[in-house]
Parts: structure tokens; C-alpha cells; sequence
């Protein structure tokens, strides 16, 4: 039997006292879609950053593909991970086409000049599933925000990765993309085989394309599994007691099943 | 035409065309670099700060290349260790750093009287009096920065386009940002031969940025900026033969005019390209 994609163990992060990340476990199968939600400063992103090797956890270990990752493994096991961040206001400075953007996401972009693979099917392939290979030779300083964020994803996914960890890649997507954008997701899951794990701040929306939830406030309060409730103390406990539950979907994870007969 | 003929036929101009070519090829290569990582002012930090590696070299009689060659390293990796946690960045590092060995190199240079010191070359540079010696380190020094390049290019482009996921892919970012201040460290150094410490920067920025009008790919800026560079260092030392101006200002002074017309070709062209649309 294969190694779970993602194994986190007792991991934490940031001082004893208040921790940004605290006692985190986890194990993730292959071809498994993960949304995390949690209030703003609740470790999101510092969770995604452990995984994908940015941050030294304070505690605990991550094991990707059933290895320890550290600084002797990282090179090789990131090879099968894809990251996109959290999309920051900047205006990209180099001159450069969307493919060339793209082609950054290879595994091997990084090797001396005289070893250059083609990947030029590749990178049409990633450009294809979002939908952006009629803009391959743009230069990527004159595209939209929107259009940035599909090439960003295109550029994680070319390596084909085996993991793939995104901070809220529906930033800058109107709500038609957004759609298209999980629906895709949810393929590679399901038909690749490919493990996610994505940072969404609206659980609604993503509901219906992922297989759980994890509601994180700098532990994980409650995983929760396609179709089952999350309980109102777990929402109270990561947004605080002010907040109003209102349930609107019964397929949708978290909410409230609605009563017989009422619709 | 007769005055190609003479500057292809002058002795001192047919010497100084190899290291020039030379000095050109591979600054305009590192300029690419220095321009995407936005590295101008750490430039003219370390040309500067060199300064104190000449006077070094004139107070204790060492070889001058070689020993502002390791001051120039030393400063660059001194600078990328600067402690940006607690507050210092890279601009005050680099102002200080600039400022320090500055005054150390002038402390020095004022109080060797054993030594002759051309202090108008070192200054703006002075490629016509190039010994065979400097030459051989210049080929050395040019040799490993160009295989850097050749090894590490992609790797410090994908780095200056996003860091973070750079490093999420298994890059040893800080590595690499490390060598690649060292090697902009030694670049400095060969340009001082040729521009001299005051106008060294302009070798390093000009060429990639006349380029960076017209280059979409790592490749294109790269095989531009080191046409245009070849161009401003021909043009500049065959009219600085011609009218006997000081070589390095001449070749930066031509640079300058180089990037003003590219910078003139690009407007003219997104006018045109305009016109067309609304047309």
C-alpha cells in the first residue's frame, strides 16, 4: 500500500505561549481535495508555508510521499509539489511572455543552460486547462489581474505535481472562473490522482468540488468530511460568539441539514 | 571610414579592443541580473567601496586587480549578510558600507607616497594602459562569471521574478542570492578597468536596460543587452581614440545615447502600434 501524499505530526510554529501553529496532525491518500478556512491570522498560509518547506516547524515533522522533509530531502520531494501564494499587489517587473512565466514552474527550470528540456507541450497543456494558451506569447506585465492569477496556476501546474498546496487562488477570479477554476481542481483530484489542499475563505463555494474541510484557528478544530455537519461550537470557536450561523445548502459541508418539509 | 582605419591600425586601440570586448560581454551579461534583481545601488556600493582594496593594494604594494578583486568579493558578501531582521536594510547597509571604505580607501591612497597612483584612472578608468598580467586576471575573473551565468542564470531569474515560490520549489534561494552578489561583486571589478569606480554602474545598468524595452524572454535581454553594449563600447573607444576623451566616459556616454534611442524606438513603436488599433 502507497504512503499517504501528506502526513503532518504534532507540528507547531511560533513562540510557546502563543503559538501561530499549534499541535497541527494530518494525513492526507492520494487524489484527496482539501479546503482549509479559518478567520484572518488563523495559520493558514503559515500551514501551507511548513508544507511546502518555506518555514522550519518549531516542533513536529511533514512527510511528503511518505518521507521526512528537510533540508536534505526538500529539493528532491518539492520537485513533486506545486505552490501557488497568496496573490500580493505587485506589478511584475520583468519583460517576459506567458509562456516563458509558465515554463518557470518546471522542475528542471532552474538546471545549467546547456541542459534545457522541452517543455513546450507541457506548458501549452498547463496553459490549456486554464484556459489561456491563445495568450502563450503576451507579455505577462500587460495582462489582467485575473488573467495573472490563471497563468501563476498554469505555472504550478506544468510540473505535474503530485501535491499540489494553493492560498487562495480564486483571488482576482469573478465568480463564473472561480467555478471553472474548482471544477478543474477537482478533475485532478479525481482523475490524476493529484492530493490538494487549498486556503479558501469561502466555505460555501468550494463545498461542492472538495472532499473535506479543515477549519483551522492555529490548530485544526474539526475536519469535517463531504456531507457532514460542522458543529456551531467549532464555528463560535474560530470566529467568535458574535457571529450568526444560517444554513442555506444541504450538500454543502458545515451547514445545518435543513428540517423535513422545508425547503 | 579613415577613422576606423586609423583606430583599427593604432597599436594602444588594437591592445585595448580584447579586454574591452571582453569587459563588455560580460557586464552586459551580469546587467541582466543586476537590473532584474534590482541590484543598481549595490553597484555602486561595491565600486565604491573597492576603493579601499586600491588603496590597500597601493599602501602595502600588492597587485591592484587582484586585491580589489577579494576587497570587492568581501564587501558584497559583508553586505548580503546584513541583518535586515533587525531593521537594517539593504540600502542603509550599503550607504554605510559605501561611505566607510570610501574613506578608507582615500585615508590610504592620500598616505602612500611610495606609489605612483593614477587616481584619474581609477576613478573613471582607463582600459588604453591594460599590462598583460591584468589582462590574464580580467580573462580569469570574466571566465567564472560567465559560467555562473551559464549555470545559475535561470535560477537567479526565477528567483527575481518570485522568491517565495522559487524557494517552495526546492531552490536554495538564499544560496543563491549570496553568489549572486558575489559575482556581481567581481563584475564590478572588471568594468572598474575599463569605466573606472565612478562610472562602473553605468556598464552594469545601461546595457540591460536599453534591452528591456525590446527583450520578452531571459534569453532575448540577455543576447540584446550584450549587442547594444558591444555597440556603445565600439562606438565609445573608436570616437574616444578619435577625439581623445577619456575612453570610459566616452564608452558610458555612448551607452547613454544608446538607451535614449531605444527608449525613443519603444515610445515611437507603442505610438504606431495605437494608431493602428484605433485605425
Amino acid at each position: 500500500m502507497s504512503s499517504p501524499s501528506l502526513q503532518i505530526a504534532d507540528l507547531s510554529f511560533g513562540s510557546e505561549k502563543s503559538p501561530i501553529l499549534d499541535q497541527i496532525n494530518l494525513s492526507l491518500d492520494a487524489g484527496h481535495f482539501m479546503g482549509i478556512i479559518g478567520p484572518n491570522g488563523a495559520g493558514k498560509s503559515t500551514l501551507l508555508s511548513a508544507i511546502a518547506g518555506l518555514i522550519q516547524p518549531s516542533h513536529g515533522e511533514v512527510k511528503l510521499f511518505g518521507k521526512q522533509l528537510n533540508q536534505f530531502s526538500r529539493h528532491k520531494l518539492l520537485k513533486q509539489v506545486g505552490f501557488l501564494n497568496q496573490l500580493h499587489e505587485h506589478d511584475p517587473h520583468l519583460p517576459l511572455r506567458v509562456r516563458d512565466v509558465v515554463a518557470m514552474g518546471s522542475s528542471d527550470y532552474a538546471a545549467p543552460l546547456w541542459r534545457r528540456g522541452n517543455i513546450r507541450d507541457a506548458i501549452m497543456a498547463a496553459l490549456e486547462q486554464v484556459e489561456m494558451a491563445n495568450l502563450a506569447e503576451r507579455d505577462f506585465r500587460h495582462l489582467s489581474g485575473g488573467q495573472r492569477q490563471r497563468v501563476r496556476l498554469a505555472r504550478a501546474l506544468v510540473r505535474r505535481p503530485k501535491l499540489l498546496l494553493l492560498d487562495e487562488p480564486s483571488a482576482a477570479l469573478d465568480s463564473k472562473r472561480q467555478d471553472k477554476l474548482y471544477g478543474l481542481l477537482r478533475t485532478l483530484c479525481s482523475e490524476q490522482g493529484m492530493t490538494i489542499i487549498m486556503v479558501e475563505h469561502d466555505i460555501a463555494a468550494i463545498t461542492a468540488y472538495v472532499d473535506s474541510v479543515a477549519c483551522l484557528n492555529r490548530r485544526i478544530h474539526h475536519h469535517a468530511m463531504q456531507g457532514e455537519k460542522i458543529p456551531d461550537d467549532i464555528w463560535h470557536a474560530m470566529y467568535g460568539d458574535h457571529i450568526h450561523i444560517v444554513a442555506h445548502d444541504a450538500g454543502c459541508i458545515g451547514c445545518a441539514q435543513p428540517v423535513e418539509g422545508e425547503q | 571610414m579613415e577613422m576606423l582605419t586609423q583606430f583599427f591600425t593604432s597599436q594602444v586601440m588594437q591592445e585595448s579592443l580584447a579586454p574591452a570586448i571582453l569587459i563588455s560581454v560580460v557586464t552586459a551579461s551580469m546587467s541582466v541580473m543586476v537590473l532584474a534583481h534590482r541590484l543598481s545601488f549595490l553597484t555602486v556600493g561595491v565600486s565604491h567601496a573597492s576603493l579601499a582594496g586600491l588603496g590597500l593594494a597601493v599602501t602595502l604594494s600588492l597587485p591592484l586587480l587582484p586585491t580589489a578583486t577579494v576587497t570587492a568579493l568581501l564587501i558584497t558578501l559583508l553586505l548580503a549578510n546584513i541583518p535586515k531582521k533587525q531593521g537594517i536594510t539593504d540600502d542603509a547597509g550599503i550607504g554605510m558600507l559605501f561611505a566607510g571604505s570610501m574613506a578608507l580607501g582615500v585615508i590610504l591612497i592620500s598616505t602612500a607616497s611610495r606609489y605612483e597612483v593614477d587616481l584619474f584612472g581609477l576613478l573613471f578608468g582607463n582600459i588604453l594602459t591594460i599590462s598583460s598580467g591584468e589582462m590574464q586576471w580580467l580573462s580569469l575573473v570574466g571566465a567564472l562569471i560567465l559560467g555562473s551565468m551559464v549555470m545559475l542564470a535561470r535560477g537567479w531569474w526565477s528567483i527575481a521574478f518570485d522568491p517565495t515560490t522559487a524557494a517552495a520549489s526546492g531552490l536554495p534561494v538564499s544560496t543563491m542570492r549570496m553568489v549572486l552578489y558575489g559575482v556581481t561583486g567581481l563584475t564590478v571589478i572588471m568594468c572598474v578597468k575599463l569605466a573606472g569606480i565612478v562610472l562602473t554602474t553605468g556598464l552594469l545598468v545601461l546595457p540591460a536596460a536599453c534591452a528591456w524595452f525590446w527583450g520578452r524572454s531571459l534569453a532575448g535581454l540577455w543576447s540584446l543587452s550584450v549587442i547594444f553594449s558591444l555597440i556603445g563600447t565600439l562606438v565609445g573607444l573608436v570616437i574616444s581614440y578619435h577625439k581623445d576623451w577619456p575612453s570610459g566616459a566616452t564608452v558610458v556616454m555612448a551607452l547613454c545615447c544608446i538607451f535614449i534611442l531605444s527608449w525613443g524606438g519603444a515610445w515611437l513603436k507603442q505610438r504606431v502600434q495605437k494608431h493602428k488599433e484605433q485605425g
